[in-house]
């Protein structure tokens, strides 16, 4: 994301978010936004207008007096983008065209304050200093006629909230997408498949498997006996702690691919508790090898491949273990 | 487009090109039958390696032809099954239950000849 020029990255976002005309249509329906309201925030536009640079000044000036929203003006840069967005954001409130265009352009600044960290309890504290300050300059513009401002200032408000909206909505996403990197991450790593001897690979498993996980499994299980002509694969699972119908069907399917692939598959570790709930659900893995542990499956692999492995009783002198 | 069988021995070896329609299936399983007896072939290896897909026609006759070679004597391996098609094939529910599978020719040919009771390539 960080190459991409700040247009590109909002298209980007904004397609990701699914933020096209129908969603932004659907947005203006939940806040209420009417062609009514339209028409009365026109008649702000000159208050608006008069008084930006002030009302750009107040909602930066709040964030800056709080240490949250501190980090957003470490750079000079970014705070003069920042502030030159805002801008654009409050004329572009009173313009009276809320379409994609306009949504889209919103998410720049919350890319911004995504990027920067920004709180959103602080960020939404600041947007309603702002909208307060509007509303006293409103009010006090259009003494003679209270009434017809507070309407006006009200429907101003509800462009405001649609806008909160989207911001929100993409500081969110753009949390989750940390998230969501670091759970592939995670997964990636937690799939190694590791060759210990000549055409014998172990398959350590450990933690939850799910049918994400397990088709990623099996995928790096079938490349590896690919690269490496496997013909034995030991998988282990002690480190899985529950398996259910489900969980058992994966691993079948994962045995059976490999099979089809010409590699035997033996599976280690099953605990007592999983293999007590295994007969107790009913669940029948006879088409499995299984062996209690993960030295019994070596030793069997061994056996399959025609390995002897003995003991010498000599060793290596001068061989440290972490090198021998 | 026919599949060629060729002799090594008392091995055929079927090398599948490329894909196949049904009724090359069909001309490949009445070939197999016809060759098993007239070789007098102990072995039969079918390699699949060149292809990226294998549906449930396919798989079926592949299973046919095992069990027809075997009714004339010869044991079938199917070698050089890609990773994403044995992938599929487990997703799809597609076995090929009772036939052996090996990894690629060299590993079909050891397993034959173990299977005979002869000595294979390695030691």
């Amino acid at each position: 994301m960080t190459e991409l020029g700040p247009q590109a990255s909002t298209q980007v976002l904004a397609r990701e978010m699914g933020l096209d005309q129908q969603n932004v249509e659907r947005r203006k329906r939940i806040v209420d936004l009417t062609s009514e309201d339209i028409a009365r925030i026109a008649t702000l536009r000159d208050v608006v207008a008069d008084h930006v640079d002030e009302f750009t000044g107040v909602f930066f000036d709040y964030l800056v007096s709080l240490d949250e929203g501190r980090a957003l003006f470490a750079n000079r840069t970014v705070t003069e983008r920042a502030r030159a967005l805002k801008r654009d954001h409050l004329l572009a409130m009173v313009e009276g065209r809320y379409d994609t265009e306009y949504a889209i352009k919103r998410l720049e600044l919350a890319l911004l304050y995504s990027k920067y960290e920004l709180d959103l309890r602080v960020f939404l504290a600041a947007f309603h200093h702002l909208l307060k300050r509007i509303g006293q300059s409103v009010m006090r513009r259009g003494e003679s006629a209270p009434l017809e401002a507070f309407e006006a200032f009200m429907s101003l408000k509800k462009v405001a909230f649609l806008d909160i909206g989207i911001v929100v909505d993409a500081i969110v996403f753009e949390r989750e997408r940390v998230i969501r990197t670091q759970q592939d991450a995670i997964r990636e790593l937690s799939t190694p498949v590791l060759q210990i001897r000549e055409r014998l690979l172990l398959l350590p498993i450990i933690g939850v498997i799910d049918t994400h996980r397990a088709r990623l499994i099996t995928e790096s299980l079938l490349k590896a006996i690919r690269a490496n002509r496997a013909k034995v694969v030991v998988m282990d699972i002690t480190g899985v702690a529950t398996i259910d119908s489900k969980v058992a069907n994966h691993l079948i399917q994962t045995v059976t691919a490999a099979k089809l692939m010409g590699a035997s598959v033996i599976v280690t570790g099953l605990s007592a508790d999983v293999a007590q709930s295994l007969v107790a659900l009913g669940i029948d893995l006879a088409k499995l090898n299984t062996v209690g542990d993960l030295q019994g499956g070596m030793e069997e692999a061994e056996a399959l491949l025609g390995y002897r492995v003995t003991l010498t009783g000599e060793r290596v002198a001068g061989a440290s273990p972490l090198v021998g | 487009m026919p599949v060629p069988i060729l002799k090594q021995g008392d091995v055929l070896i079927a090398s599948i090109q490329a894909a196949l329609s049904d009724r090359d299936l069909v001309e490949f399983r009445d070939d197999v039958a016809t060759r098993v007896g007239s070789l007098r072939a102990r072995g039969l290896i079918i390699d699949v390696t060149a292809l990226d897909v294998l549906d449930s026609f396919a798989t079926r006759t592949l299973r046919g032809i095992a069990y027809t070679a075997k009714l004339r004597g010869a044991n079938t391996v199917v070698v050089g099954i890609q990773p994403d098609v044995a992938f599929a094939m487990v997703e799809l529910g597609l076995s090929l239950e009772g036939i052996a599978t090996a990894l690629d020719l060299e590993e079909g040919l050891a397993l034959l000849s173990q299977r005979s009771g002869q000595r294979g390539g390695r030691s």
